[in-house]
Protein backbone atom coordinates (compact mmCIF):
# COMPACT_ATOMS: atom_id res chain seq x y z
CA UNK A 1 0.00 0.00 0.00
CA UNK A 2 1.07 3.68 -0.48
CA UNK A 3 2.15 5.70 2.57
CA UNK A 4 1.44 9.16 2.59
CA UNK A 5 1.06 11.66 5.34
CA UNK A 6 -2.06 13.82 5.90
CA UNK A 7 -1.05 17.04 6.93
CA UNK A 8 -3.23 19.81 8.30
CA UNK A 9 -1.50 23.47 8.10
CA UNK A 10 -2.80 26.03 10.52
CA UNK A 11 -6.33 25.14 9.53
CA UNK A 12 -8.93 27.39 10.82
CA UNK A 13 -12.09 26.82 10.96
CA UNK A 14 -15.18 29.64 11.83
CA UNK A 15 -18.52 29.22 12.14
CA UNK A 16 -21.06 31.94 12.25
CA UNK A 17 -20.67 32.56 16.02
CA UNK A 18 -17.79 30.08 16.63
CA UNK A 19 -14.08 29.56 15.95
CA UNK A 20 -14.11 25.33 15.62
CA UNK A 21 -10.67 24.71 14.61
CA UNK A 22 -8.50 27.87 16.01
CA UNK A 23 -4.77 27.24 13.56
CA UNK A 24 -4.50 23.73 14.41
CA UNK A 25 -1.29 22.23 12.47
CA UNK A 26 -0.89 18.09 12.79
CA UNK A 27 1.26 15.53 10.79
CA UNK A 28 -0.79 12.18 10.18
CA UNK A 29 2.33 9.97 9.41
CA UNK A 30 1.42 6.29 7.83
CA UNK A 31 1.14 2.98 9.76
CA UNK A 32 -0.50 4.39 13.36
CA UNK A 33 -3.26 4.78 15.22
CA UNK A 34 -4.07 7.93 16.18
CA UNK A 35 -6.07 8.82 19.27
CA UNK A 36 -8.52 12.35 18.61
CA UNK A 37 -9.29 13.51 22.68
CA UNK A 38 -11.20 16.62 23.04
CA UNK A 39 -14.54 17.28 25.31
CA UNK A 40 -17.78 17.60 23.14
CA UNK A 41 -17.57 20.77 21.34
CA UNK A 42 -13.79 20.59 21.18
CA UNK A 43 -13.89 20.35 17.37
CA UNK A 44 -12.88 16.88 16.84
CA UNK A 45 -16.04 16.25 14.13
CA UNK A 46 -14.97 19.52 12.30
CA UNK A 47 -11.17 18.26 12.24
CA UNK A 48 -11.75 15.34 10.94
CA UNK A 49 -14.03 16.74 8.26
CA UNK A 50 -11.50 19.57 7.37
CA UNK A 51 -8.90 16.77 7.17
CA UNK A 52 -11.15 15.14 4.62
CA UNK A 53 -12.48 17.72 2.57
CA UNK A 54 -15.90 17.36 3.91
CA UNK A 55 -16.09 21.26 5.07
CA UNK A 56 -14.41 23.84 3.38
CA UNK A 57 -11.87 25.47 6.07
CA UNK A 58 -12.02 29.30 6.29
CA UNK A 59 -7.59 29.80 6.06
CA UNK A 60 -5.10 26.97 6.27
CA UNK A 61 -4.59 23.88 4.12
CA UNK A 62 -5.03 20.67 4.26
CA UNK A 63 -2.63 18.09 2.23
CA UNK A 64 -2.11 14.57 1.72
CA UNK A 65 1.47 13.16 0.21
CA UNK A 66 2.12 17.32 -0.25
CA UNK A 67 -1.09 17.57 -2.49
CA UNK A 68 -3.73 19.79 -1.37
CA UNK A 69 -6.59 17.33 -0.66
CA UNK A 70 -9.83 19.70 -1.55
CA UNK A 71 -11.47 18.84 -4.86
CA UNK A 72 -8.76 16.41 -5.24
CA UNK A 73 -10.07 12.90 -6.63
CA UNK A 74 -7.16 10.76 -6.51
CA UNK A 75 -5.98 12.25 -2.36
CA UNK A 76 -9.97 11.28 -1.63
CA UNK A 77 -9.71 8.08 -3.15
CA UNK A 78 -7.44 7.05 -0.22
CA UNK A 79 -9.42 8.73 2.53
CA UNK A 80 -12.29 7.55 4.66
CA UNK A 81 -14.14 9.66 7.24
CA UNK A 82 -16.79 7.09 8.81
CA UNK A 83 -18.94 9.86 10.20
CA UNK A 84 -21.40 9.22 13.75
CA UNK A 85 -24.72 8.67 12.70
CA UNK A 86 -26.57 9.36 15.64
CA UNK A 87 -25.75 13.11 15.70
CA UNK A 88 -27.79 13.32 12.29
CA UNK A 89 -30.53 11.25 13.34
CA UNK A 90 -33.74 13.56 11.47
CA UNK A 91 -31.25 13.67 8.29
CA UNK A 92 -31.96 11.92 5.44
CA UNK A 93 -29.76 9.12 6.42
CA UNK A 94 -32.33 7.83 8.93
CA UNK A 95 -34.51 6.49 6.36
CA UNK A 96 -31.88 4.78 4.45
CA UNK A 97 -31.46 1.00 4.91
CA UNK A 98 -28.26 -0.51 6.08
CA UNK A 99 -27.30 -2.06 2.68
CA UNK A 100 -27.98 1.12 0.98
CA UNK A 101 -25.62 3.31 3.59
CA UNK A 102 -23.02 0.07 2.56
CA UNK A 103 -24.05 0.43 -1.17
CA UNK A 104 -22.72 4.32 -0.85
CA UNK A 105 -19.39 2.80 0.50
CA UNK A 106 -19.11 0.96 -1.94
CA UNK A 107 -19.81 3.75 -4.63
CA UNK A 108 -17.41 6.18 -2.37
CA UNK A 109 -14.38 3.82 -1.90
CA UNK A 110 -11.99 2.71 -4.50
CA UNK A 111 -10.62 0.49 -2.17
CA UNK A 112 -13.58 -1.10 -0.66
CA UNK A 113 -13.41 -4.81 0.11
CA UNK A 114 -17.09 -6.49 0.62
CA UNK A 115 -16.05 -9.87 1.32
CA UNK A 116 -14.50 -7.77 4.20
CA UNK A 117 -18.07 -5.63 4.88
CA UNK A 118 -19.92 -9.35 4.41
CA UNK A 119 -18.19 -10.92 7.59
CA UNK A 120 -17.88 -7.76 9.03
CA UNK A 121 -21.90 -7.70 9.20
CA UNK A 122 -22.61 -11.09 9.73
CA UNK A 123 -19.98 -10.90 12.98
CA UNK A 124 -22.55 -8.08 14.39
CA UNK A 125 -25.75 -9.37 13.19
CA UNK A 126 -26.21 -6.36 11.27
CA UNK A 127 -29.68 -6.57 9.47
CA UNK A 128 -28.81 -5.17 6.28
CA UNK A 129 -32.73 -4.56 5.42
CA UNK A 130 -33.29 -2.31 8.84
CA UNK A 131 -33.54 1.02 8.39
CA UNK A 132 -31.00 3.17 10.27
CA UNK A 133 -33.13 5.46 11.91
CA UNK A 134 -34.73 2.22 13.89
CA UNK A 135 -30.97 0.29 14.72
CA UNK A 136 -30.12 0.87 18.36
CA UNK A 137 -27.31 3.52 18.97
CA UNK A 138 -24.84 0.32 19.64
CA UNK A 139 -25.80 -1.01 16.08
CA UNK A 140 -25.51 2.35 14.18
CA UNK A 141 -21.59 2.48 15.69
CA UNK A 142 -21.35 -0.90 14.61
CA UNK A 143 -22.39 0.18 11.11
CA UNK A 144 -19.91 2.96 11.00
CA UNK A 145 -17.58 1.06 12.01
CA UNK A 146 -18.01 -1.64 8.92
CA UNK A 147 -18.39 1.28 6.89
CA UNK A 148 -14.66 2.88 8.07
CA UNK A 149 -13.09 -0.52 8.10
CA UNK A 150 -14.14 -2.24 4.31
CA UNK A 151 -13.56 0.81 2.81
CA UNK A 152 -10.11 -0.43 3.12
CA UNK A 153 -9.10 3.59 2.41
CA UNK A 154 -5.24 4.36 3.70
CA UNK A 155 -6.05 6.76 6.05
CA UNK A 156 -9.02 5.95 7.87
CA UNK A 157 -10.82 8.68 10.29
CA UNK A 158 -13.52 7.20 12.51
CA UNK A 159 -15.68 9.53 14.71
CA UNK A 160 -16.91 8.31 18.31
CA UNK A 161 -17.23 4.99 16.93
CA UNK A 162 -17.29 3.36 20.50
CA UNK A 163 -19.72 6.03 21.75
CA UNK A 164 -22.78 3.19 21.46
CA UNK A 165 -21.00 0.65 22.83
CA UNK A 166 -20.81 -1.30 25.48
CA UNK A 167 -17.25 -2.48 26.96
CA UNK A 168 -17.56 -5.58 25.53
CA UNK A 169 -18.41 -4.22 22.04
CA UNK A 170 -15.98 -1.73 22.56
CA UNK A 171 -12.78 -4.55 23.28
CA UNK A 172 -14.30 -6.42 20.40
CA UNK A 173 -13.85 -3.42 18.02
CA UNK A 174 -10.45 -2.43 19.07
CA UNK A 175 -9.58 -6.53 18.70
CA UNK A 176 -10.70 -6.06 15.01
CA UNK A 177 -8.85 -2.88 14.39
CA UNK A 178 -5.69 -4.20 15.30
CA UNK A 179 -5.76 -7.49 13.69
CA UNK A 180 -6.77 -4.94 10.48
CA UNK A 181 -3.47 -2.22 11.41
CA UNK A 182 -1.12 -5.13 11.66
CA UNK A 183 -2.34 -6.60 8.42
CA UNK A 184 -2.32 -3.65 6.60
CA UNK A 185 -0.58 -0.94 7.71
CA UNK A 186 -3.08 1.18 7.72
CA UNK A 187 -3.41 4.54 9.49
CA UNK A 188 -6.28 5.32 11.79
CA UNK A 189 -7.50 8.25 13.57
CA UNK A 190 -10.64 7.60 16.60
CA UNK A 191 -12.21 9.99 18.00
CA UNK A 192 -13.29 9.26 21.24
CA UNK A 193 -14.07 10.54 25.07
CA UNK A 194 -14.63 6.97 26.25
CA UNK A 195 -10.61 6.42 26.85
CA UNK A 196 -10.76 3.58 29.13
CA UNK A 197 -9.26 1.07 26.58
CA UNK A 198 -7.52 3.98 24.67
CA UNK A 199 -4.21 4.09 26.20
CA UNK A 200 -3.32 0.60 25.07
CA UNK A 201 -4.41 1.29 21.51
CA UNK A 202 -3.30 4.47 20.49
CA UNK A 203 0.37 5.09 19.41
CA UNK A 204 -0.28 8.85 19.75
CA UNK A 205 -2.60 11.19 21.21
CA UNK A 206 -4.29 14.11 19.95
CA UNK A 207 -5.80 16.57 22.42
CA UNK A 208 -8.10 19.07 20.93
CA UNK A 209 -9.30 21.87 23.45
CA UNK A 210 -11.62 24.46 22.38
CA UNK A 211 -10.40 24.53 18.68
CA UNK A 212 -6.77 24.43 19.81
CA UNK A 213 -4.53 21.33 19.64
CA UNK A 214 -2.68 20.97 22.57
CA UNK A 215 -1.04 17.88 22.56
CA UNK A 216 0.38 15.55 20.20
CA UNK A 217 2.30 13.76 21.84
CA UNK A 218 3.28 9.36 22.35
CA UNK A 219 0.89 7.81 24.98
CA UNK A 220 3.48 7.17 26.97
CA UNK A 221 5.65 9.61 26.44
CA UNK A 222 2.28 12.01 28.17
CA UNK A 223 0.99 9.85 30.39
CA UNK A 224 5.00 9.88 32.09
CA UNK A 225 4.81 13.44 32.34
CA UNK A 226 1.95 13.47 35.53
CA UNK A 227 2.11 10.81 38.27
CA UNK A 228 -0.42 10.66 41.23
CA UNK A 229 0.94 11.18 44.39
CA UNK A 230 -0.15 10.24 47.81
CA UNK A 231 0.16 9.82 50.85
CA UNK A 232 0.43 12.13 54.74
CA UNK A 233 -0.35 15.95 53.76
CA UNK A 234 3.02 16.83 54.79
CA UNK A 235 5.15 14.45 52.82
CA UNK A 236 2.91 14.80 50.24
CA UNK A 237 3.10 18.75 50.23
CA UNK A 238 6.74 18.01 50.22
CA UNK A 239 7.82 15.90 47.29
CA UNK A 240 5.23 18.21 45.07
CA UNK A 241 6.44 21.57 46.05
CA UNK A 242 7.25 23.64 42.93
CA UNK A 243 5.75 21.11 40.45
CA UNK A 244 2.54 22.00 38.99
CA UNK A 245 -0.54 19.91 41.41
CA UNK A 246 -3.35 20.23 38.72
CA UNK A 247 -5.93 18.31 41.65
CA UNK A 248 -5.96 17.94 45.05
CA UNK A 249 -7.78 15.75 47.06
CA UNK A 250 -7.48 15.14 51.28
CA UNK A 251 -9.23 13.12 53.49
CA UNK A 252 -7.71 14.07 56.93
CA UNK A 253 -4.34 13.85 57.45
CA UNK A 254 -4.16 11.32 54.24
CA UNK A 255 -3.55 13.84 50.49
CA UNK A 256 -3.30 12.73 47.06
CA UNK A 257 -2.34 14.87 44.53
CA UNK A 258 -2.10 15.06 40.61
CA UNK A 259 1.02 16.54 39.79
CA UNK A 260 2.72 17.06 36.46
CA UNK A 261 5.83 15.74 37.08
CA UNK A 262 8.29 12.55 36.10
CA UNK A 263 7.83 10.15 39.02
CA UNK A 264 11.43 10.51 39.36
CA UNK A 265 11.20 13.75 39.95
CA UNK A 266 8.89 12.55 42.68
CA UNK A 267 11.53 9.99 43.97
CA UNK A 268 14.02 11.90 44.43
CA UNK A 269 12.60 14.53 46.66
CA UNK A 270 12.50 11.10 49.18
CA UNK A 271 9.37 11.32 50.97
CA UNK A 272 7.08 8.62 52.22
CA UNK A 273 4.61 9.01 50.11
CA UNK A 274 3.20 6.53 47.29
CA UNK A 275 3.55 6.92 43.56
CA UNK A 276 1.32 5.49 40.82
CA UNK A 277 1.11 6.56 36.54
CA UNK A 278 -2.61 8.14 35.90
CA UNK A 279 -4.75 6.96 33.85
CA UNK A 280 -4.92 8.23 29.96
CA UNK A 281 -8.54 9.59 31.53
CA UNK A 282 -7.20 11.01 34.55
CA UNK A 283 -4.86 12.77 32.41
CA UNK A 284 -7.31 13.98 29.96
CA UNK A 285 -9.32 15.26 32.59
CA UNK A 286 -6.30 17.12 34.30
CA UNK A 287 -5.83 18.67 30.49
CA UNK A 288 -9.75 19.60 29.89
CA UNK A 289 -11.48 19.36 32.89
CA UNK A 290 -11.08 22.33 34.40
CA UNK A 291 -13.74 24.45 32.09
CA UNK A 292 -17.44 24.89 32.62
CA UNK A 293 -19.61 22.12 31.68
CA UNK A 294 -22.41 22.63 29.00
CA UNK A 295 -20.66 23.97 25.61
CA UNK A 296 -21.94 21.85 23.01
CA UNK B 1 2.42 -15.39 33.22
CA UNK B 2 -0.16 -12.36 34.35
CA UNK B 3 -1.32 -11.09 30.93
CA UNK B 4 -4.05 -8.83 33.03
CA UNK B 5 -2.95 -5.27 32.14
CA UNK B 6 -3.35 -2.13 34.90
CA UNK B 7 -3.49 1.30 34.26
CA UNK B 8 -1.45 1.43 37.09
CA UNK B 9 2.13 1.54 35.23
CA UNK B 10 3.16 2.33 31.26
CA UNK B 11 1.83 -0.30 29.23
CA UNK B 12 5.39 -1.01 27.52
CA UNK B 13 6.69 -1.61 31.08
CA UNK B 14 3.97 -4.10 32.11
CA UNK B 15 4.95 -6.00 28.40
CA UNK B 16 8.51 -6.00 29.91
CA UNK B 17 7.61 -7.10 33.24
CA UNK B 18 5.22 -9.93 31.99
CA UNK B 19 8.36 -10.92 29.90
CA UNK B 20 10.63 -10.88 32.77
CA UNK B 21 8.46 -12.98 34.71
CA UNK B 22 7.81 -15.23 32.50
CA UNK B 23 11.24 -15.84 31.95
CA UNK B 24 12.18 -16.06 35.62
CA UNK B 25 9.68 -18.74 36.23
CA UNK B 26 10.68 -20.81 33.44
CA UNK B 27 7.74 -20.52 30.85
CA UNK B 28 10.52 -19.40 28.69
CA UNK B 29 14.26 -21.06 28.99
CA UNK B 30 17.31 -19.69 27.71
CA UNK B 31 16.85 -19.88 24.17
CA UNK B 32 13.45 -20.13 23.68
CA UNK B 33 11.50 -18.41 21.44
CA UNK B 34 9.18 -16.04 23.04
CA UNK B 35 5.75 -14.38 21.52
CA UNK B 36 6.18 -11.71 18.73
CA UNK B 37 5.13 -8.29 18.69
CA UNK B 38 1.44 -8.72 16.44
CA UNK B 39 0.67 -12.00 19.21
CA UNK B 40 1.54 -9.43 22.43
CA UNK B 41 -0.95 -7.19 20.30
CA UNK B 42 -3.38 -9.75 19.47
CA UNK B 43 -3.60 -11.38 22.82
CA UNK B 44 -3.51 -8.21 25.07
CA UNK B 45 -5.05 -5.90 22.49
CA UNK B 46 -2.57 -3.28 22.58
CA UNK B 47 -0.89 -1.48 19.96
CA UNK B 48 2.03 -3.62 18.13
CA UNK B 49 4.24 -0.39 18.59
CA UNK B 50 3.45 -0.16 22.59
CA UNK B 51 4.52 -4.42 22.21
CA UNK B 52 7.49 -3.94 20.44
CA UNK B 53 8.62 -0.86 22.52
CA UNK B 54 8.39 -3.60 25.83
CA UNK B 55 10.31 -6.10 24.09
CA UNK B 56 12.99 -3.30 22.67
CA UNK B 57 13.79 -2.32 26.31
CA UNK B 58 14.70 -6.19 26.83
CA UNK B 59 16.60 -6.35 24.35
CA UNK B 60 18.81 -2.96 25.10
CA UNK B 61 18.68 -4.99 28.65
CA UNK B 62 20.21 -7.83 27.43
CA UNK B 63 17.55 -10.28 28.38
CA UNK B 64 16.30 -10.95 24.61
CA UNK B 65 17.97 -10.80 21.31
CA UNK B 66 16.73 -11.00 18.34
CA UNK B 67 17.03 -13.18 15.16
CA UNK B 68 16.35 -11.59 11.66
CA UNK B 69 13.48 -12.89 9.97
CA UNK B 70 12.63 -15.22 13.22
CA UNK B 71 11.62 -13.95 15.72
CA UNK B 72 12.90 -12.70 19.69
CA UNK B 73 14.63 -15.73 21.72
CA UNK B 74 15.48 -15.36 25.55
CA UNK B 75 19.65 -14.70 25.99
CA UNK B 76 21.83 -16.89 27.37
CA UNK B 77 21.62 -15.43 31.27
CA UNK B 78 18.95 -13.87 31.07
CA UNK B 79 16.95 -15.83 34.44
CA UNK B 80 20.09 -14.56 36.58
CA UNK B 81 20.30 -11.35 35.38
CA UNK B 82 16.90 -10.39 35.71
CA UNK B 83 17.69 -12.53 39.37
CA UNK B 84 19.97 -9.80 40.39
CA UNK B 85 18.03 -6.73 39.13
CA UNK B 86 15.14 -7.77 41.25
CA UNK B 87 17.61 -8.79 44.22
CA UNK B 88 18.69 -5.64 43.96
CA UNK B 89 15.39 -4.18 43.89
CA UNK B 90 13.85 -6.13 46.39
CA UNK B 91 14.68 -4.08 49.58
CA UNK B 92 13.01 -1.13 48.32
CA UNK B 93 10.25 -2.58 46.65
CA UNK B 94 9.22 -5.28 49.39
CA UNK B 95 11.28 -5.26 52.77
CA UNK B 96 10.59 -1.35 53.20
CA UNK B 97 7.07 -1.51 52.88
CA UNK B 98 6.77 -4.90 55.03
CA UNK B 99 8.52 -2.96 57.89
CA UNK B 100 6.17 0.05 57.43
CA UNK B 101 2.82 -2.05 57.10
CA UNK B 102 3.93 -4.63 60.39
CA UNK B 103 4.89 -1.00 62.65
CA UNK B 104 1.72 0.26 61.66
CA UNK B 105 0.21 -3.07 62.90
CA UNK B 106 1.93 -2.82 65.99
CA UNK B 107 3.73 -6.12 65.13
CA UNK B 108 7.05 -5.90 67.06
CA UNK B 109 9.99 -7.66 64.98
CA UNK B 110 9.67 -10.72 66.08
CA UNK B 111 6.25 -11.19 65.58
CA UNK B 112 7.01 -10.21 61.95
CA UNK B 113 10.08 -12.05 62.07
CA UNK B 114 8.22 -15.16 62.58
CA UNK B 115 5.72 -14.73 60.15
CA UNK B 116 8.34 -14.24 57.74
CA UNK B 117 9.79 -17.88 58.73
CA UNK B 118 6.06 -19.47 58.63
CA UNK B 119 5.70 -17.68 55.29
CA UNK B 120 9.26 -19.59 54.28
CA UNK B 121 8.13 -23.10 55.39
CA UNK B 122 4.91 -23.10 53.06
CA UNK B 123 4.61 -24.89 50.19
CA UNK B 124 6.02 -22.96 47.22
CA UNK B 125 2.84 -21.29 45.42
CA UNK B 126 2.56 -22.52 41.23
Amino acid sequence: MEQKALCANNVRKQYKEKLALDGVSVTLEPGHIYGLIGRNGAGKTTLLAALTAQIPVTSGEVAYGGEPVWENEKALADLCFSREIGARADSGEAALKVKDYLRMGRLFYPHWDEEYAQALIKQFGLDVKQKIGRLSKGMQSMLTIVLALASRAPVTLLDEPVAGLDVVAREDFYRLLLDDHMATGRTFVISTHILEEGAAIFERVLILKEGKLIEDTPTDDLLARFCAVSGPAAAVEAACEGFPVLHREALGSHASFVVRAPAADITARGQAVELNALSLQKVFVALCGHEQEGQA
Amino acid sequence: MNTILSDQSLIYLQIAQMLEDGILHGDWAEGAQVPSTNELARTLRINPATAAKGINQLVDDGILYKRRGIGMFVAEGAAARICAKRRAAFYDQFVRPLAAEARSLDLTREETEALLAKAFTEKKEG
